[in-house]
């Protein structure tokens, strides 16, 4: 195969070079307007909706999403296809439970909800971990994702193309803030949009314009035979999908750099906006997803396993482009793949800016400013903190990511993730909004037994290290275990311990500040172009 | 009558509202209940179509295996049905949200701030 040799493609790092450049230009634009606090996590709280909605997209939709979902389609048929949808329907989970409240009452974290009305330190200390998790689990997961693809897609080393990628990643957080990750994220999600669009229509045009072929096409190519259109042959086990089901409808709700994004808009309004414009979106994406994937096995058919990957099929997406485009080795080809490189490696630069900045929150402003420094430090302070704090989660992401190599097995990272944002944050977040009684031992409680049990069941499961054959825990995806335990340590933990005046009085606030937006912080109203208003 | 700058954060604001007495107030009341009527159902709605999706991926693969029209399955378009049910719902509320809850929540604020503003009972 021409895409795993050594030598470098100069027609891809010519797109990446082009990417990358428009990116500096807005970091460049973006760096000149951070000045508070509010700009660097909120960009001012000037994004508009349709902004923050593709800005959601391009936040959300990792190379997890892009090759990912490609690849299990092309490999497992149907299941695949699971992740598309339960990673759209999660969103009107964010929509009506969530994302207007956070707007109301929250400021840059997670933990701004919760200490509203629990006791300051064990609450932000508590969401602060919780974030960490998440986003720590997940930004190495993606700084793998990047190197293998990478190397693979442009020739260069494994090690140089996770410091490529932490290097930018760092850039655009550090220089230009919440603005330059915005905007950033934004660009990413047009490319990705169109990108997929140009490959969906080259798909069909190449089966004869019936979609219906898709499917039978593929599953001519496919040696399961019909089992490859059914249910069952990624999920084997009836409990795991419905495990795997309520993980993703549950998680995104509880993911740090999803939430923090309605904090960058004006008010409730917007944010609500942006999630249906960011539905409409994704909900496109991941129904091309099915393009790429039926149209993967349909066109590269079973020959191509092993060039895409066997086990995950990683490079279903930049190989089909490669066909699509007229081949290995002619110019259509190689211009199809270096222009599905560029956009994978854009898509993940989106998603790892975004994690770093919603990590570098929970330790500058939740940890530092707030806990260690009780909220009397000055802005500036804080924000300088939060350039530290970049730096340094980024530096131990990209020496993990190195260290661990191509070892880690990115899906399972990302699952961890999902698990412990839907285990720990989703339900301490969900019930400080709602529940009168919920108090700071509950959050607590529900926060700590949340991370411990995913993380421990993940580690006890069938891709933990004890292997498929010895796992204590039979199931891949903690979920529906670990969630109902979360939920049910807050709810312990609230009603072992003593009633808290506070958190109870303080319920009234926090309840008519969320469905009201009466006191909700306003912005400096920062434009990456134009005057602010 | 509600004036843009009423929802704009101000120091003491936290200080100069009674909280308990404007989330009894009967505005805010009306706002919770509007919402209540839409969201309610809405959650149950969806989080049923979603698992009922799940449990028959999960439980009835034969089923979902099953052909509708030459090859398209049923697992398939009960799959499209969900991208369906997430655009329907989300636009609904996007509505609804604009048109009911927007000025029941600014009355709300408003009832709230006013009493405050008076020098409420705290």
């Amino acid at each position: 195969m021409t895409l795993l040799a050594a030598d470098i493609r100069f027609e891809a790092l010519g797109i990446f070079a082009v990417v990358l450049s428009i990116t500096l230009v807005v970091t460049y634009l973006a760096s000149k307007r951070m000045g508070t606090a509010t700009d660097f996590w909120a960009a001012g709280r000037g994004i508009t909706g349709v902004q923050n909605g593709f800005a959601i997209a391009g936040d959300y939709m990792s190379a997890a999403s892009f090759l990912g979902i490609a690849g299990l389609i092309y490999l497992f048929g149907f299941d695949g296809f699971l992740y598309s949808v339960g990673f759209l329907v999660a969103f009107l989970t964010v929509l009506f439970l969530l994302s207007e409240r956070m707007r109301n009452s929250g400021k840059f974290t997670i933990a701004d909800v919760l200490s509203f009305r629990l006791n300051e330190k064990p609450a932000r200390a508590a969401a602060a971990l919780g974030t960490l998790a998440v986003a720590g689990f997940y930004l190495i997961a993606q700084m793998v994702g990047a190197g293998v693809l990478i190397e693979a897609l442009v020739g260069i080393s494994f090690e140089l193309s996770v410091l490529i990628t932490g290097v930018f990643m760092l850039v655009y957080v550090i220089a230009g803030g919440m603005l330059a990750t915005t905007w950033v994220q934004i660009i990413k999600a047009v490319l990705l949009m169109v990108a997929a669009t140009v490959l969906s229509i080259f798909v069909l045009v190449k089966i004869g314009g019936n979609p219906v072929d898709l499917f039978n096409d593929a599953k001519a190519e496919s040696p399961d035979g019909q089992a490859y259109l059914e249910p069952g042959l990624f999920l084997s086990k009836p409990l795991d999908t419905v495990s795997l089901g309520l993980g993703l409808v549950l998680g995104t709700a509880g993911l740090p750099h999803i939430l923090m994004r309605f904090f960058t808009v004006p008010d409730a309004k917007a944010a609500r906006s942006s999630v249906v414009w960011a539905v409409g979106l994704i909900g496109v994406f991941y129904v091309m997803t099915t393009m790429l994937g039926f149209g993967g096995r349909a066109i590269l058919g079973e020959g191509a396993k092993e060039a895409v990957g066997a086990e995950n099929g990683n490079l279903t997406a930049p190989l089909l482009a490669e066909n699509l485009g007229g081949g290995a080795g002619t110019f259509g080809g190689d211009l199809f793949l270096a222009v599905i490189a560029a956009v994978a490696f854009a898509t993940i630069l989106a998603v790892v800016a975004g994690l770093v900045i919603s990590a570098s929150g929970a330790v500058a402003h939740d940890v530092y400013s707030n806990i260690m420094r009780k909220g009397q430090d000055s802005e500036k302070d804080e924000v300088l903190v939060a350039r530290v704090a970049a730096v340094a989660i980024g530096a131990i992401a990209i020496l993990i990511a190195i260290l661990g190599g191509q070892d880690l097995n990115v899906s399972y990272m990302v699952g961890l993730a999902f698990a412990v944002a839907a285990s720990a944050n989703f339900p301490a977040l969900l019930l400080a909004l709602t529940w009168r009684r919920f108090n700071t031992t509950g959050a607590v409680a529900g926060v700590l037994v949340g991370v411990t049990s995913s993380i421990l069941l993940v580690l006890i499961g069938p891709q933990g290290p004890m292997g498929e054959e010895d796992a204590i825990f039979t199931l891949s995806n903690p979920g529906i275990v670990s969630i109902p335990l979360g939920f049910l340590a807050c709810y312990l933990g609230t009603i072992l311990s003593k009633e808290e005046a506070k958190a109870e009085r303080g319920f009234d606030e926090l309840y008519v500040r969320s469905e009201t937006g009466l006191g909700a912080e306003v912005g400096t109203g920062q434009k990456l172009v134009g005057k602010a208003d | 009558m509600a004036e843009p700058g009423v929802r704009v954060a101000k120091s003491d604001d936290g200080e100069r509202i009674d909280w308990v007495a404007a989330e009894q107030s009967p505005e805010f009341k009306e706002l919770i209940a509007t919402k209540r009527r839409f969201v309610l159902p809405a959650t149950i709605f969806f989080l049923s179509w979603y698992f009922g999706f799940i449990l028959l991926a999960g439980y009835a693969p034969g089923f979902m295996g099953g052909s509708i029209y030459e090859g398209f399955t049923v697992g398939y378009a009960l799959a499209l049905s969900q991208f369906v049910m997430v655009w329907v719902l989300s636009y609904a509320y996007l509505k609804r949200a604009d048109r009911d809850f927007d000025p029941l929540a600014e009355k709300a604020a408003q009832v709230a701030f006013d009493a405050g503003q008076k020098g409420g009972k705290r």
